[in-house]
Order: C-alpha cells, then structure tokens, then sequence
C-alpha cells in the first residue's frame, strides 16, 4: 500500500500495519505492529513519538526493539554471546568476523529508562549500587546486569578503558566488582606526533603516531586470542579481513544513506529514524545480515522518494547539524516540530561509521578506526571536524546536546560552539536533554523554535 | 493596520496593539497569573479593544509569543520571546547589539548584528537561580513586595554572598543567613548580585555595547546596576521592558502580513 511519506503516530502505524499485512508481501520474523512493543514490553515511549510511515522504517524500528528476542535466540541456538562495551564499533567487527559469535553493546541499555518512561527501575538499581544520578545514563546498564531482565548475561565481556570516559569506566569497575569478568583492553588518549615521529593517518583527516597504533595493535591481538578462545577456533587474517569487507559494505550503505538523506533538497527521511540507523552501525542489533537488509530497503526507500521529489518535512525545513545522541528520542522530533532538518550528524561514534582500511593488515586497521574515536582525543580535533562536517553538508544551524551527567562532554559543547560560530557565524544551541524530558519539552520547544526562526532571518538576509 | 501582541509569560500576560500604518502603540496593558489562568490573554485583548473603541474584526493579525504562547488559540502564529524581545527592544534601541531579559520563568541573552537582527542567544531555564521567580522567593522571605526589592536592597553596605546556584538550595541558605541576624538589604543585594553573576556567565567573555535590559525584572532598579557590575559595562534599561516581547510579537505580525502581501503581489494586494 503506498502511502506519501509523512510522519504518523503509533496509533496511525498500526491501522497502516494491518493494510500492509493484507496487502503487501511478507513481514520479516520480527515484523509486527509497532504497539506490541508498548503491550508486551512497556516501550511506553512509542506513544509519544511519531514515525516515518514506510515499511522499511517499521522494519527498522522492528529489528531495533527484538534486539532482546533475538539475543536469546542465538543463545538457544548455540551461539556464544560477546558484549562490547564502549568501544562502539571496534570489537563487534572482531567478533562477528566468527561465524559462531554475535557481538552486542550492553552500554545501548542507557536508552531503555527512555524508552520504558522509567518503569523499568534500572536507575533505580544503579543507585542502590552507588552509582547515582551524577553519572551518565549508561548507568542503566549496570542495573540491566543485576536485573538480567532485558538482556541475557553475555558469555564475555570486553571493555576499552582509558581515554575514553569517566562515567563509564567507573560504571564498568562497579560491574567489575560485582563478580563480573571483564576483559579490558586498553586506548591511549590520542595525541598529535611529535615532529620527527612515525606518524599513521587515521580516519577523518586526523593522525596518530605509530607506536599509538601500534600499541591498540596489541590490545586488540590479546581481545583476537580470547575471542578465539571463546569460539574455539582461531580467528586469523582472511576471516578477520572478510569480517572487515562484511562491515565496510554495511558502512557504505550507511554512509550513502547518510549521504542522500542530508543532501536532499526535500528531507525524504526523519531524523529519529537517520538517529536510529547510524546506531546500527554498533553491533548490528545483533544481527549483521539483517541490519545490512534493513539499511539496504530504507536507501531504497529514500532513492524513491528523492525520485519522486517526496518528503517527510517542508521543503524549506532549517538545515541543522546535530551534535550528540539524546537521552530522550523525543528531542528529535521536536526538533522537526519546530521546523528543523538534520542535514548532518555527529553523535560521538563516526568512527564507526567510516571504512576500515582495506589494504592494511586488520588488526592494525582496526587499530585506526578505533583511534579516530572522537572522544579518545583533543576536543579541539573533534570540534575541527564537526566544523569541516558542517561546512561540507552547508548546515543553517547548530544543536549540541548535552548528556546530564557524562562527565566527558562538560566542556566539548562550549568549545564546539564557539569553534563553529568563529568560523562560520551560524547560531548554535546546547541543549540538556534528560531521558525523559517531557517536563523540558516547553523550554527545549523555545530554545529549538528560536534557533529556527535565527537561521530562518539569517537565510532571508 | 492594527496588529496584535500577546506575550503570556509565566508570571504576568501582556499585550500590545499595533497600528503598522502609523508605526505607533495603540493600546498596551498587562494582567498578573500569566498562563495560569487559561482565557486571560483573551480578555485581556477584549479589554484594550473595547477601551480604544476598537472592534476584533479590525485587529489584522496576531501573533503569541512567551512561555505559554502556544495555550493562545486565537493567534494566527507564535515567535519565540528571542525574536520578539529583540524587534521590541530594536523599536525604542536600534542600536542595541546585546539584550539582557529577565523574565519569571528564564533569563536569555540575546546578541543582534549590525542589522538589529538576531545573531545568537543563550538561555538559562534549567534553574529558577537566575530569574524573577528567585526575586519573589526572596522578597517572600524577607517580608517584602517585589517591587520594594530594589529599594532594599540599594541600602545595603555589605552584599551577603550567596553560594547556592539552585532556588531551592538558596531559600535554606537565606534563612540560616536570616536567622544569623545578617540585615535584608544586605541579603536582597546579595540575591540580584547572584543573578548578575548567572547572567555574566551565560554571556561568556565579550559582550558588545550597548547592551540593553528588559524583562519584567528589569523594573527593579538597582538589578540593573548589579549586572553593570557583574558584566563590566555599561547596561541600559529599555523603555518598557515589561512590554517589549508583545510589542515586539506585534511588530513581527504587521511584518508577516507585508510579506504576504509581497507575496501575493500587487494585484492580489489591490483585490
């Protein structure tokens, strides 16, 4: 059944569902109307966001939320279950370049108070375990561990530690503590090389020296020697690189995406569900072939609607980058409600969005990505980057959102901004968003309505 | 051609009525409980009419703008109070590059470019430490009408410093310092000093000049002055500045009916 693209609400999705199911071909095994994810799951926060009406964005949200289902289903299957904390994108190409091991991101559970409007308790436990609301929402992962009430407990844990984040490795020694084996590998804050040293350039226009690559290098053989411990076959270079070629072509998909949603005249994609793919880039919701399926119907759904001249919001929607995942997927559509687009995004896991390299042995390429993590380096080179970002998809607007309590981010925001408004003199907002931030919604509204009407009195000048 | 403004702030709803032909204030007026009491804004409206002999039906557009614009179903659109406090103040201060509002709710800075027109702002809402509500705690506390705050507090000799950035944690602050015997003026000085200071940090380094004052509180005279010493420059009060975000909603709505008008072109405009 076609349908011009619009966004609807849970309830429209449903009585859209059951058009499509008389109509349309089969649905995938975790198909199904959206509202069954409110019912059996208490996914309360479905009923206050609204939706990209194409059944590639069902299918998107579909595979998003049965990531608990098929977890457990690749356990009962045999499969040993790995969970990747913080790296966000390293180690899952590790892992599931085993046939025998599916990789996951406990940390996603930071979403879940979210999503459950906090009737899942999960910060609840974290603070009973000391760990309160002055850490990070990743927190909730700590109580998703005690409670084991929305994921399977993981056959290993690996954990980067280091130049990555305060809150979180705090979160994981608390874990750790609690009798939980974590393997941990260690990622140096990045720096610059010194004149004279070896210097390897990494994703992004940004450089590393040698013995820094070299060093994640190692880390990353001793996670290889345990994976393959846990597999109980060796993971060597042709499967490691054909793990590598299996990410890429999913990247490539992702980036061109990414590409034709940010660069349309007319926005053929909301940003919840652009919010939402780039998170796939991850761990593949626990399912690689399938997320690759999934990204693949909803490139050609905007190919489609790019042809048709089709969008989902006014054509003369204010181009908006956007820095930061938010607690609250409600901010994103609010910022469509006030009139804003996302014409580029940067929330805090590019490195998993760029291509391995193809021509180094793995590991070591492997070791580059990871270094480009823009939060193992100087928040200058990441401000350097979102201003290139911004200057490249020619944004009208910038929004920096702010995670309550991830103790990395305090400053980032302010320099960003006033990096980018140096250079490029367009209006940038922080925002906090909490994860449930309807008692913010009027104040974040102003904020985001202004913005819009700033960028709007910029253009007509 | 009259237009209407309506600002329904968190405290008090004002409203302007503007005639775009003669660029002049009609009629303007306030009521206190702002978007409290649903219907006000449109009394309110009634009233100013009525007093000027207008009729409703004369009123070409109208738009809503504050805290609780969006609960004003019979505006025709709503701006934010940025770009409407900017075009009000732009009206009596075409000069002014920096504004400083001060509202119930929220403070916000606001910086304009050489065109008076909205560069960008900063918003402090997260906390009642840095807005009006703080001001009536504190006069609550101290046994004082609000507007009498200023005048307090311009008889202080020591400013009492106080430490708590949230309302909440600040009330429990003043009554210890109260019950410790430290004199009222000395603590209502001490509260528009901390303001001042939330404002100055919102403003980060440089501010450019003239910077102008507006917002409810800006009615308190000697708050003016607190955030002239917290920024290090000069800082003016404008004309009004209870009225500039519905002056300025006014404004904005006799702009939105010339562009339509523009629009539609000449012969649409003569139809």
């Amino acid at each position: 059944m076609n349908a011009l693209p619009r966004k609807i609400s849970l309830a429209e999705w449903d009585a859209r569902h059951a058009c499509l199911v008389k109509e349309g071909p089969a649905e995938p095994s975790y198909g199904g109307p959206l509202s069954r994810h409110v019912s059996c799951r208490q996914d309360l926060r479905l009923e206050h966001l609204r939706f990209d009406n194409s059944p590639a964005a069902l299918r998107l949200w579909n595979l998003l939320l049965t990531e608990e289902d098929r977890l457990g289903a690749h356990r009962a299957q045999g499969r040993k279950l790995v969970g990747a904390m913080k790296d966000l994108g390293t180690v899952p190409v590790m892992a599931y370049s085993l046939p025998n091991l599916i990789a996951f991101y406990p940390d996603g559970a930071w979403w879940t108070p979210c999503l459950m409007e906090l009737s899942d308790g999960l910060f609840n436990v974290a603070s009973r375990l000391g760990v309160e609301e002055s850490f990070c929402p990743v927190r909730a992962m700590l109580g998703a561990f005690v409670t084991q009430a929305h994921f399977p407990l993981p056959d290993m844990l690996v954990c980067s530690v280091g130049a990555v984040c305060d809150d979180f490795s705090a979160i994981a020694q608390r874990l750790a503590a609690l009798g939980f084996v974590i393997h941990w590998w260690e990622m140096p804050r990045r720096r610059r090389p010194d004149p004279g040293e070896e210097a390897v350039p990494l994703p992004g226009g940004l450089l590393a020296p040698a013995a820094q690559v070299e060093f994640v290098r190692t880390e990353l053989e001793r996670i290889r020697r345990l994976l393959a411990e846990l597999a109980g076959q060796p993971l060597d270079e042709s499967a490691l690189a054909a793990g590598i070629q299996a990410a890429n072509r999913l990247r490539r998909q992702l980036a061109e995406l990414r590409r034709l949603v940010f660069s349309a005249e007319h926005c053929p994609l909301p940003a919840l569900e652009v919010l939402i793919a780039e998170m796939l880039a991850i761990h593949y919701c626990s399912d690689r072939e399938e997320t690759s399926a999934v990204l693949g119907e909803l490139l050609a759904e905007v190919q489609q609607r790019i042809a048709d001249r089709h969008g989902v919001l006014d054509r003369d929607a204010v181009r908006v980058f956007w820095v930061n995942p938010v607690a609250d997927m409600r901010a994103m559509d609010l910022l469509e409600e006030c009139g804003g687009r996302l014409c580029g995004t940067d929330f805090m896991f590019t490195h998993a969005l760029v291509e391995i390299p193809e021509d180094a042995p793995p590991l070591a390429a492997l070791a580059r990505v990871a270094l480009a993590d823009p939060m193992v380096g100087p928040t200058q080179d990441r401000a350097e980057q979102v201003l290139r970002a911004i200057e490249e998809v020619k944004a009208e607007a910038l929004v920096i959102s702010r995670i309550p309590g991830a103790s990395h981010c305090a400053r980032e925001g302010v320099i960003i901004r006033q990096r980018v408004q140096a250079r490029l003199a367009i209006p940038a907002l922080e925002l906090e968003v909490p994860p449930l931030c309807d008692a913010m919604i009027p104040t974040l509204r102003s904020r985001l309505q202004a913005l819009v009407e700033t960028a709007m009195a910029q253009r007509q000048r | 051609m009259i237009c209407a403004g309506i600002d329904a702030g968190s405290r008090t709803t004002k409203a302007v009525l503007w005639d775009a032909t003669r660029n002049a204030i009609v009629a303007q007026g306030s009521v206190f409980e702002g978007v409290e009491r649903p219907g006000l804004a449109q009394e309110l409206l009634t009233q100013l009419l009525a007093d000027n002999g207008l009729e409703r039906r004369q009123v070409a557009a109208t738009v809503a703008t504050g805290y609780g614009r969006n609960l004003i179903e019979f505006a025709d659109t709503t701006i934010t109070e940025i770009t409407c406090h900017a075009r009000g103040v732009r009206h009596w201060a075409p000069a002014a590059r920096t504004i400083i509002e001060i509202g119930g709710q929220d403070s916000k800075l606001i910086r304009l470019d050489a065109h008076g027109a909205v560069r960008d702002f900063a918003m402090n809402d997260r906390c009642a430490a840095g807005s009006g509500r703080f001001l009536e705690m504190v006069a609550g506390r101290l046994g004082v009408p609000l507007p009498r705050l200023g005048v307090l507090s311009q008889q202080s000799r020591a400013p009492t410093a106080i430490s708590s950035m949230c309302v909440v944690f600040a009330e429990t602050e003043i009554i210890g310092l109260l019950a410790s015997g430290r004199a009222p003026a000395d603590l209502a000085a001490g509260v528009q000093d901390a303001i001042a200071a939330r404002v100055a940090a919102m403003a980060g380094r440089s501010l450019e000049a003239p910077v102008y004052f507006t917002g409810g509180v800006a009615l308190i005279p000697s708050m003016a002055t607190a955030l002239a010493t917290a920024l290090a420059q000069p800082v003016l009060i404008s004309p009004e500045p209870m009225l500039t975000g519905a002056l300025g909603a006014a404004m904005l709505a006799a702009r939105g009916l010339a562009a339509d008008e523009t629009q539609r072109g000449p012969a649409a405009t003569e139809a």
